[in-house]
């Protein structure tokens, strides 16, 4: 058998790994994609005081401290049977606006975005966030910039602390809002919303009036028939902080919907020996390999999943473009991979109406802000972070120390669907032994597409993200090396 | 005067990926009777480009891997010869192009100098608190080389 191991060595922090496995033929068999897992988090976590937790899982990863810090949050509200104050609900799902904001924006123009607008062909020296600037202009650079930092500046101020926020606690939030915090953020979530539409409006010129664009992301190598998971409300509509979890089939019908406490009854994970990670799947489908369609129990999380397991969005700006979105595409469920981006930027638009809405309350300014807590016990908190479905799972012992904590954050939810994308993609560029040039934009693009939080889903500046390939003859000896740089 | 950021960057929960904090922690004393800003961050990207706005001159302490350097070597180098675990965040882009992007958008409060001090770390994948043998007994090391380039300021 032939190995190719596309590798990004040069950067630091070395994440990701990916190694194809060509048959005799000299075809695509089997790829994967392999990222080191941090470990032990279980014992770190035992012993340590309940309510420390939102605090030391913001720091889990530096991709996405606000949505550890409320599925903490809100495993600790379980965990010490109390219901916060409607006001403090408001309050956190105000901040998480916020996070989805700044987070959506920074991987549409940033990470994802730059695939597209700058194009798929395009040097890998252009593709990234001067390229989309060269192409866009300096005016939308300072609008992405503006924006970005507006979302970062509405977490600083709910979550009393820029980037890890300190304010969840069991029962609420430890700070509420002053009349002048209101007109702040109101300010900045109008020109955040006035800014998603322009957004929108970028992906319809740039994307969407180009055929070649609109074939590329209903190719076969692109598309994955697999589930669709997400939280929604109880109209069915897609929520990021609270709701059921529904899980929908491939023709779009609900196949389950579930509170999260529940969630081992309907969730597994498979352990593969040659991998560190763990795949999750359906329980009542079972785990039928790395392959979409109704037999296997594999599911998608984050935007595209989230909208595809919901019924539409709670907001009317979004609701209409969500509609836009499966008219364009040929109806629900959409399972085109590189339709993530579109959905990432209805979830922004929609992001910025929320908050509109949120910060418009009366009760947003109220002072009762935390309800006294119970007796410790076990508790599930589950939110949507950015890049999907995230489960927080603690067990407290009598004097409300962790005993016992399991987390199933977004990517590992997506492993599957990313793993399958990459060889899906490698076989779309791999034939009888020839690797066509565009193998690394074309792998790239398949996993960037899920906003994965590790290493290799980055730009760099000086050319792409940096990689190489080794190529392996059947007896396992390097026959060739692609790199990038 | 030359207004002058000593920033320690690092996860305090990932093992030596938190040394950056723990030679600022060890720093402190030193620098009380200097006009230097200290502080400790675990970011990177576009919000260490916010952090390091308005200064003049920055000597950033983080992490650093690297197959040919022993663990616990400390390095002094420019931040475009060498990134850091920190300043290639993985989901943001890393702080060059932060400070590239920033310089095309004619962002003048920039740093004219940014000195990094990284220490050659093992473990950063295992969550705990401490770090490992190797890469603790090179806090004095970095300390003394934070001291020497703050007094090339």
């Amino acid at each position: 058998m032939k190995t190719i191991t596309i590798d990004p060595i040069t950067r630091l922090e070395g994440h990701g790994k990916i190694s194809i496995f060509l048959n005799e033929a000299g075809d695509v068999e089997n790829a994967y994609l392999q990222i080191p897992e941090l470990r032990g988090f279980e014992k770190f976590s035992e012993g340590r005081r309940a309510e420390d937790m939102p605090q030391i899982t913001s720091r889990i990863c530096g991709v996405c401290p606000v949505a550890h810090h409320m599925a903490a949050t809100k495993a600790l509200d379980a965990a010490f049977q109390v219901d916060p104050p409607i006001a403090a609900k408001k309050l956190r799902e105000l901040l998480y606006c916020g996070y989805i904001i700044y987070d959506h924006i920074l991987h549409f123009y940033f990470l994802g975005g730059p695939d597209f607008v700058v194009g798929p062909e395009a040097p890998a020296s252009k593709r990234n966030i001067l390229g989309v600037i060269e192409k866009a202009g300096l005016n939308v650079a300072k609008d992405v910039i503006k924006h970005r930092a507006y979302g970062q500046k509405i977490t600083a101020i709910l979550g009393g602390k820029a980037t890890h926020p300190v304010s969840g606690l069991p029962g609420g939030v430890s700070k509420g809002l002053v009349k002048e915090e209101v007109t702040d953020i109101k300010h900045m979530v109008t020109s955040c919303n006035t800014f998603a539409k322009f957004t929108l409006q970028l992906f319809d010129d740039i994307v969407l009036k180009n055929k070649a664009y609109v074939d590329l992301i209903r190719s076969d190598p692109y598309t994955l028939n697999t589930y669709n998971m997400g939280l929604v409300d109880k109209h069915n509509k897609v929520n990021f902080y609270d709701g059921m979890i529904r899980v929908t089939d491939q023709e779009a019908n609900e196949v389950e919907k579930f509170e999260g406490k529940d969630y081992t009854k309907h969730i597994a994970e498979k352990v593969e020996e040659w991998s560190y990670m763990k795949f999750p799947y359906l329980k009542s489908i079972g785990w039928n390999g790395l392959q979409d369609g109704k037999k296997s129990g594999i599911y998608r999380v984050g935007p595209l999943g989230r909208l595809n397991a919901a019924d539409g969005m709670a907001t009317p700006q979004a609701e209409k473009e969500y509609k836009r979105m499966f008219d364009t595409l040929g109806g629900k469920p959409v399972n085109s991979t590189l339709a993530f981006h579109w959905a990432r930027l209805i979830e922004l638009l929609y992001a910025t109406e929320r908050a509109k809405e949120l910060i418009e309350e009366p009760e947003i300014t109220s002072t009762h802000v935390r309800n006294p807590v119970g007796t410790p016990g076990a508790g599930i908190g589950v939110v949507e972070a950015a890049r999907g479905t995230l489960i927080h799972d603690y067990k407290l012992d009598k004097n409300g120390l962790v005993e016992k904590a399991n987390l199933i954050v977004a990517t590992t939810n997506n492993a599957g669907a990313i793993t399958m994308s990459v060889r899906d993609a490698a076989k779309g560029v791999i034939h009888k032994g020839n690797v066509n040039e565009g193998l690394l934009n074309k792998v790239e693009m398949a996993f960037r597409a899920y906003d994965p939080c590790f290493g290799c889903a980055t730009h760099t500046l000086p050319g792409g993200m940096p990689l190489i390939v080794n190529i392996y003859d059947h007896k396992k000896n390097l026959s060739k090396t692609i790199s990038r740089n | 005067m030359t207004k002058t950021l000593v920033l320690g960057i690092g996860n305090p929960i990932l093992q030596d990926d938190g040394v950056g904090i723990h030679v600022i922690n060890e720093l402190r004393p030193y620098l009380k009777n200097l006009k230097v800003k200290v502080d400790i961050v675990y970011t990177g990207g576009m919000n260490l480009l916010d952090i390091i706005r308005g200064y003049d001159k920055v000597i950033l302490v983080d992490a650093i891997k690297n197959e040919n350097c022993k663990t616990g070597e400390v390095k002094c180098f420019t931040l475009a010869e060498a990134p850091t675990i920190h300043s290639s965040n993985p989901h943001d882009i890393s702080l060059s192009e932060a400070l590239h992007l920033a310089k095309q958008l004619g962002e003048t409060h920039l740093p004219q100098e940014i000195i990094v001090i990284g220490i050659v770390v093992k473990n950063t994948l295992d969550f705990g608190e401490h770090l490992t043998n190797e890469v603790a007994s090179a806090i004095p090391n970095a300390v003394s080389m934070v001291l020497a380039e703050l007094q090339n300021t």
